[in-house]
């Protein structure tokens, strides 16, 4: 279960750069929930992803996460409990390390890490099971670089080591964005059958409308840095592309009216 | 002969500085100029311990926990205090220049008549090779001091070499390599990046102080000076290592790194031999590293001139 309440943050507060990414974002999210998250360029998703994982601290409110207040929490020891897969497919291995290397590294996600030896025959033979899995004939390769790989090899590896040790939360960040038409259908098929299989709780940013609908069980909506609209159950099923595109349209419509004028509007209204 | 088995001696000895350089500027990426100090505190302690009359093996293992706390310390002013990497490894490397000569109250301590691991080398050399008398290998005559040193030295830098590749292999050991590679990734694992660089850090300057320690009981002396220009040298025989192997494998890397401090002196020790003005050694080091560095850059501005139809590589 996660619970956000309240979260604000402001990037170079005081200064002309001044950016309030997030102001105010409140949701609850019951296990075994997949929710997706849409909305307008810089209008706050991945700093409220970056911001649950712990990339950095928020300015107020809180954050807890399977019965832990993870607020101050460093980014490595959220790390326990979350999974993560970057946008940019470089992200999230180590190129110069083999798919072996990079997956045992995973195997141990926030746990202690001593003297024993990172690879044995037994680990290697479950990584490679789990490696044939993606289909992508990399299971011959493990000792390879990852470097050496495509960034929808690269990408589905990651999700693999995102998802070994079961999180109790998965955060995907755009991480089809990057990938070629193919590459990305192909992982997002694996992302949903993980996801389904082992019934993870996930936040998934995308800027596709075809993936918003078809995929998750609850979709929100943001936009300077607050939710606009947040869809469940039947109203999440029954949402149509062109419906969320109907939305951003309003949104840019409002958006005509000065700031202020839309924001005493969005109070009075949304 | 002796001279040949003398830069050999020293090469080896200096690959402990050679793999301490990979380690921060290779794997971590960490322009550490730490180790000019490391590797004076390293010989620092041991030769004053020896002369205080502790056992070498105490004396040298002193020296590489002082180079440990002396890395650490680089670690924590980057990590913790966000100091810039290099003016962190030069604030320390200046600090280290006082308390080395603290802790040798001059600047110069001679191992006379002390036991030292070298005495001890030759000590068991002279019994395994029954006195000694130059030894005869392959027509050459070699003193039996000369060969039971190097092969002492061999023994030690096999030994810890092979155990930091096995290092490299563990769990601690692969999350420091990949928390040089990326990382983002390794945090995303739930590995404290500032804790692997403090740590590795200490790692790396300890073994270059282990060197330091070596490095004094074969020549006979610490003295506050011998760090200048280690790094370079280090750096120097990293690069041609990587060349000699040219792998991205961590063993061979690690090989390499040998083989390259090795090569390095010996190249070093014949330029000697052929009237190279000693005072020109370190400009000349320096202008390797430089050329080593550029070389492939301009080679590939070279060749990128020319139209090349390639494979897209993304
Ligand atoms: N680390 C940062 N430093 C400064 N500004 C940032 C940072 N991260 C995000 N921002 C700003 O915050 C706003 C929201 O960005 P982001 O969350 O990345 O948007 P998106 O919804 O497109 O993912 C943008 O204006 C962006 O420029
Ligand atoms: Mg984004």
């Amino acid at each position: 279960m996660l619970e956000l309440d309240n979260l604000q943050k402001t990037f170079h507060p005081g200064t002309p750069n001044e950016v309030r990414a997030l102001q105010g974002v409140s949701l609850t999210l019951d296990p075994g929930s997949f929710l997706i998250i849409i909305g307008t360029n810089g209008s706050g998703k991945s700093t409220l992803l970056n911001a649950v994982a712990g990339t950095f601290f928020v300015d107020t409110g809180k954050i807890h996460l399977a019965g832990h207040n993870i607020t101050r929490w460093a980014e490595h020891q959220r790390a326990r409990l979350i999974g993560r897969v970057f946008q940019n497919p470089f992200s999230g291995t180590a190129p110069s390390m083999s798919i072996a290397e990079n997956m045992a590294l995973a195997a141990r996600r926030g746990r202690p890490r001593g003297f024993g030896w990172a690879l044995n025959q037994r680990l290697r033979e479950e990584l490679r099971e789990r490696v044939r899995s993606l289909n992508m004939g990399l299971e011959g390769r493990l000792d390879n670089a990852i470097g050496s790989l495509s960034g929808g090899q690269r990408q589905a590896l990651t999700l693999l080591m995102a998802s070994w040790l079961k999180p109790e939360l998965l955060l995907l960040d755009e991480h089809t964005a990057a990938l070629d038409p193919k590459s990305a259908d192909q992982v997002i098929r694996l992302s949903h059958e993980i996801i389904q299989r082992d019934k993870l709780t996930t936040l998934m940013v995308t800027h596709s409308m075809q993936q918003a609908v078809h995929l998750g069980d609850r979709l929100i909506m943001m936009h300077q840095g607050r939710i606009l609209s947040d869809l469940r159950g039947a109203d999440k099923a029954r949402a149509q592309p062109d419906d969320l595109l109907r939305r951003f349209e309003e949104i840019r419509q409002r958006d005509r009216f000065s700031p202020s004028v839309a924001e005493l509007l969005q109070r009075a209204y949304v | 002969m002796t001279l040949f088995l003398g830069a050999l001696t020293i090469g080896l000895i200096l690959a402990l500085l050679a793999l301490g350089v990979y380690l921060s500027f290779r794997i971590f990426n960490f322009p550490d100029i730490t180790a000019e100090g490391s590797i004076t505190l390293g010989a620092a302690i041991a030769a004053t311990l020896l002369v205080r009359g502790y056992g070498p093996v105490t004396a040298t293992a002193a020296g590489f926990a002082g180079g440990v706390a002396a890395g650490a310390v680089t670690g924590i002013l980057h990590t913790k205090c966000r100091i810039n990497g290099l003016l962190s490894g030069i604030l320390v490397m200046t600090a280290l220049y006082s308390i080395n000569l603290h802790v040798m109250s001059k600047s110069n301590v001679p191992l006379l008549n002390e036991t030292t691991l070298a005495t001890q080398a030759e000590k068991i050399g002279a019994a395994v090779f029954g006195g000694t008398a130059d030894l005869n290998v392959f027509g050459w005559e070699v003193g039996v001091r000369d060969a039971s040193m190097l092969l002492a030295v061999f023994t030690l830098i096999s030994v810890l070499g092979v155990a930091l590749y096995l290092f490299f292999r563990t769990n601690l050991g692969t999350a420091i390599r990949a928390t040089g590679d990326n990382p983002q990734m390794i945090r995303a694992q739930g590995v404290s990046v500032d804790f692997i660089l403090i740590l590795g850090l200490g790692l790396s300057n300890g073994l270059i102080a282990l060197g330091g320690a070596v490095l004094a009981q074969y020549q006979g002396f610490a003295d506050v000076q011998m760090g200048i220009g280690m790094v370079v040298w280090g750096l120097a025989s990293v690069i041609i290592g990587e060349a000699l192997v040219g792998s991205t494998s961590v063993g061979l890397l690690i090989t390499g790194a040998v083989m390259g401090s090795v090569l390095f002196r010996l190249l070093v020790a014949i330029a000697l031999r052929w009237g190279l003005n000693p005072n020109d050694l370190k400009l000349i080091t320096a202008l390797f590293v430089f050329a080593a560095l550029v070389g492939p850059q301009l080679l590939q501005r070279l060749t990128a001139r020319r139209p090349v139809i390639t494979s897209n590589p993304a």
